[in-house]
């Protein structure tokens, strides 16, 4: 609390905002943004067993992951409060053919898990 | 007015210097790099002597800091870290420790999959390396496609809102015709930060005058940051490289305030705890493999937290020190007797 009035006064005086926010000559801005980790397990509604290679597309990034062999997925995704994550099977010679889903995350905080079976 | 808030300002650098918060920590993971850029100070090459630091070794370091800060970042540098193939399980390690990370890259191997790949292991930052249009930027980067590559590395990164990305620029004398132009392109491709940089006589820099400026040049390019931000269209600044007199404040955020070894550490690729990469290694101030890192980090540093011994030279006797306070601490090199360049000193002449 102390530190942050000392901040405050600080850029008051000086008038300058981004005192405290630097980034060094070379190097990248610093990073404030806030993000969630999503992780999840995909099984096959037939076997129940784990699938691996399934492609879980993040919304309307470009960001997606495909499934280990323990049919897993983690990844760092935007906050943004609700996600659709479209789960899609890519790779029928490997792990044979999945129907494409789609799937809501609502209101989701911090970090989430999501199983998801095909 | 100014005299007052260059007062608090200096109270205020003060202050910053004796809690010397650890917020940036640069790892040198790799001295390997696939390019052999004409101003590089570092002389690094592709098959490099001393092999990419063991990520154990640099999480080992990162552990004996008890409580980091809020924003503190871990930014990967080189070398290309991108040549690094266990970069994404680096990021996933840190953010794992709840840090954040960042990647300062030439962009030469930044495809869409390992663009992927390192948001997902929660890559927060970016700076990509462009140092002009195809012809200067393929020039100084030595090779006839980088230009290409770094284009397509642009568009990823300037189209994921959640990177804190920026492009970083060394003037020079193949693009300082041609900022305008650079500006419009960045400006095309929807890049919100660019930094401009010179750079400096040193590594094969040293002997190449194509690559530094004159003195009325190096005003031409702080006036057209000065001019380029009033417009309010990008974030142009000028790199935290130098103090520079008269233009502080009107090419930068703030004031000049050189924060290595006061909120800045690297880890060297051999182990050498020291502040940002590119100061003289003569400054080391221990090893993390004879040193816990956080140690040296609170105890060591003496001459980044007190820089009364650069009150020598050109900055003995200088009007303009309790300001500048010996500029940039890479700017000591060798020696130490004198300070390389002095950027106020430039403008100065050109008065």
């Amino acid at each position: 609390m102390k530190k942050k009035l000392f901040h405050w006064i600080f850029r008051w005086l000086s008038l300058t905002s981004n005192m405290f926010v630097f980034q060094a000559c070379f190097g990248t801005p610093q990073d404030f943004e806030n993000d969630i980790y999503l992780t999840g397990v995909v099984t096959s509604s037939k076997s129940g067993e784990p699938v691996k290679r399934i492609k879980v597309l993040l919304g309307k990034t470009c960001q997606y992951q495909f499934t280990d062999s323990l049919g897993r997925f983690n990844m760092y995704v935007p906050e943004q409060g609700d996600y659709n994550l479209r789960i899609a099977g890519v790779d029928p010679i490997n792990n044979g053919y999945f129907i494409t889903r789609d799937t809501s995350l609502v209101n989701a905080n911090d970090a989430i898990h999501v199983d998801i079976t095909l | 007015m100014n005299c007052i808030k260059e007062y608090v300002y200096r109270w205020f650098k003060n202050y910053e210097t004796n809690n010397h918060q650890l917020n940036y920590l640069f790892w040198e993971c790799t001295t390997r790099c696939n390019l052999s850029c004409l101003h590089c100070g570092c002389d690094y090459s592709g098959d490099a002597p001393i092999p990419d630091m063991p990520l154990s070794d640099f999480l080992g370091a990162l552990d004996t800091i008890p409580f980091p800060a809020k924003n503190f970042t871990v930014v990967l540098t080189g070398g290309e870290p991108l040549l690094r193939y266990d970069l994404e399980k680096c990021g996933r390690e840190i953010r794992r420790r709840g840090m954040r990370w960042g990647l300062a890259t030439n962009g030469y191997l930044y495809t869409p999959k390992r663009h992927n790949a390192l948001l997902n292991a929660g890559l927060g930052a970016l700076t990509i390396s462009l140092d002009g249009l195809e012809l200067s930027h393929n020039w100084l980067r030595n090779t006839s496609t980088g230009f290409q590559k770094v284009d397509k590395a642009i568009d990823l990164a300037a189209n994921t809102p959640r990177l804190n990305f920026d492009v970083i620029t060394c003037v020079n004398q193949h693009n300082i015709k041609e900022l305008d132009a650079i500006y419009s392109y960045l400006k095309a491709k929807n890049v919100k930060s660019w930094k401009l940089s010179t750079i400096i006589p040193l590594g094969r820099a040293k002997d190449n005058t194509e690559l530094l400026l004159w003195d009325f040049q190096f005003e031409d390019l702080l006036d057209f940051i000065k001019n380029k931000r009033k417009l309010k269209e990008l974030d142009v600044k000028y790199s935290c490289e130098g103090y520079v007199g008269r233009y502080e404040t009107t090419v930068r955020d703030g004031y000049f305030f050189c924060r290595a070894g006061i909120n800045i550490a690297s880890i060297l690729n051999d182990g050498s705890i020291s502040a940002c990469p590119n100061i003289d290694r003569t400054f080391s101030q221990g090893n993390i493999y004879s040193d816990n890192f956080y140690e040296i980090w609170q105890t060591k540093f003496e001459p980044f937290r007190n820089r009364i011994w650069t009150k020598k030279g050109q900055c003995e006797g200088c009007p303009d020190y309790k300001n500048c306070q010996g500029s940039g601490m890479h700017l000591w090199q060798g020696e130490k007797k004198n300070v390389l360049v002095c950027h106020a000193g430039k403008l100065d002449i050109t008065r």
